[in-house]
């Protein structure tokens, strides 16, 4: 019966017009595929659902053995002992459903979220605790393997735990072509190398995305006990250019005054961008001997490096250049220019008083406006 | 017996703190977001001790819990203490603008908490 109805199908299929026997195979290929679609959802969203369950009967009995055995066991708190050599009772976490890698797992990511939320002796015990679990080689297998979503796994779990990782290990995988795995080994290395968390700097071939100097400064100005470096060195010596201009930006930041005769020489880089960046640490930095040389390469610079010698007068606030910033907001062509002009006119105002009634008095409408909006102290460009 | 109000929508941070609190017979009534935080002060008319916030949380953030506990002319001062996660200098200052008693940075020490807890308590009683 069901061999008589495919042999009719497929004799229909075979003597039917070209552009029907197409159609058909798109029809077939789209039922399957979609099929397939559902199937690999339903899938995943089962399995998912059984993982789900799998926590919920779990993690009780994780935090309960962790609260009652380690954080307020009383008896672990002896002050002659540093945390790390504490013997805490490991055999209530002997239970077969340890053994299971899921667990192991689960115990892990429960270990992390508490450390999120706890730190000092607390804190310790359940590093100790990961540590005597071994769940740290459980990591160290995940760290070897040959997915990248893995070893960022790892690098989280160590990071989060507070393990060292060896240099010959990590140091690579901050130049890895991987993104992610890029980012990962980076914010790892800055966190777990209390000597030289800046020592992949040196190795950095990949640029580093805006959103990659986003992470690693909020790491780097949270991360405590850090070991700030000179920053000159990469200023001076690197030839990755998102890394001197990120350094540019910590230069800023730990206000390294020391650093602005290195600043100083990129001003003779041949790339705009970094050009840019430079007199704008310069500004921040308030150097007041560059202005002079800031002023005498204006003309020459594109409009992106002009805009940051007039921010930097502005910033420096020295008001010897006053009349180099009259002249730039009366005669410049660019809106943009004259508006920031007008802003470091403003901040120079101690030097001139009655230059900006001056200047408010006689422009022209737009001009006026200009004025009045960098006279805002609420407006910030 | 002291009365504790902890609103917090991390699953781990109440079980600590109601370990560390509770040894030492506070009553805590836990919430997970603003909008429970508001209905609980609402249903016992304020009758709460010290409130424990974070900031970062669904309906109703900490800074509005804040400031509704802070604008309260004749009614009875509570203290407030934020926990939370953020740490940067803007966050901080705005909870001490709105009237926090206290800024606790995520990971805390439990026995720092213990300790500013008791100190606000006996400020205020």
């Amino acid at each position: 019966m069901f061999s008589e109805s495919f042999s009719v199908l497929f004799h229909d299929f075979r003597y039917a017009p070209l552009i029907i026997q197409i159609a058909l195979i798109f029809i077939v290929i789209a039922v399957v595929a979609t099929l397939l679609a559902y199937l690999s959802i339903l899938v995943a969203r089962f399995r998912g659902y059984r993982n789900d369950k799998r926590l919920s009967k779990l993690q009780p009995l994780i935090d309960q053995l962790l609260i009652e055995h380690i954080l307020m066991n009383e008896s672990l708190n002896d002050p002659n002992l540093l945390p790390e050599q504490v013997q805490l009772p490991i055999e209530v976490f002997d239970q077969p459903v340890f053994q299971k890698k899921w667990a192991r797992q689960a115990m892990i990511d429960r270990l992390i979220n508490f450390r999120k939320n706890v730190r000092g002796a607390m804190g310790d015990q359940i590093r100790n605790l990961y540590v005597q679990l071994e769940l740290d080689k459980e990591t160290l297998k995940k760290m070897k393997s040959g997915k990248w979503e893995k070893k960022v796994q790892a690098l989280y779990e160590f990071t989060s735990m507070d393990m060292s990782i060896a240099d010959v290990t990590i140091l690579p995988l901050t130049n890895s072509r991987n993104r992610e795995l890029r980012a990962a080994a980076r914010h790892a290395y800055i966190k777990l190398s209390k000597n030289e968390p800046f020592k992949f700097f040196d190795v950095a071939t990949e640029p580093l995305l805006e959103w990659d100097q986003v992470e690693l400064f909020k790491i780097i100005s949270t991360t405590e006990h850090i070991a700030i470096p000179n920053f000159a060195q990469w200023i001076t010596y690197s030839s990755n250019k998102s890394i001197v201009s990120f350094c540019l930006k910590l230069i800023v930041h730990y206000n390294q005054l020391s650093a602005v005769p290195a600043v100083v020489k990129l001003l003779n880089t041949k790339d705009h961008y970094l050009r840019a960046d430079a007199i704008n640490c310069l500004g921040k930095l308030k150097t007041e001997t560059v202005e002079e040389k800031l002023v005498y390469m204006y003309d020459s610079q594109p409009l992106l490096c002009q805009l940051e010698i007039l921010k930097a007068l502005g910033r420096i606030s020295s008001g010897k250049y006053i009349d180099f910033l009259r002249q730039e907001f009366l005669h410049a062509t660019d809106f943009e220019v004259r508006k920031h002009a007008a802003k470091s006119i403003i901040n120079n105002q101690w030097a001139a008083k009655g230059l900006v009634q001056e200047l408010v008095d006689t422009a022209t409408s737009e001009n006026k406006l200009i004025l009045k909006h960098s006279m805002n102290p609420l407006i910030k460009y | 017996m002291s009365k504790i109000l902890l609103v917090e929508d991390d699953e781990v941070m109440p079980k600590i703190m109601e370990r560390i609190l509770h040894r030492e017979e506070y009553q805590i009534d836990h919430v997970t977001n603003g909008k429970e935080a508001f209905a609980k002060l609402e249903e016992t008319n304020f009758g709460y001790d010290l409130i424990i916030t974070d900031i970062m949380m669904p309906y109703a953030n900490g800074f509005e819990i804040l400031s509704k506990v802070k604008n309260r002319p004749d009614a009875k001062p509570i203290p407030v203490i934020i926990v939370s996660n953020a740490g940067n200098e803007d966050m901080i200052l705005e909870g001490f603008k709105l009237g926090a008693d206290d800024f606790l940075k995520k990971p805390v020490i439990p026995g720092e908490l213990l300790i500013r807890v008791k100190r606000l308590l006996m400020q205020y009683r």
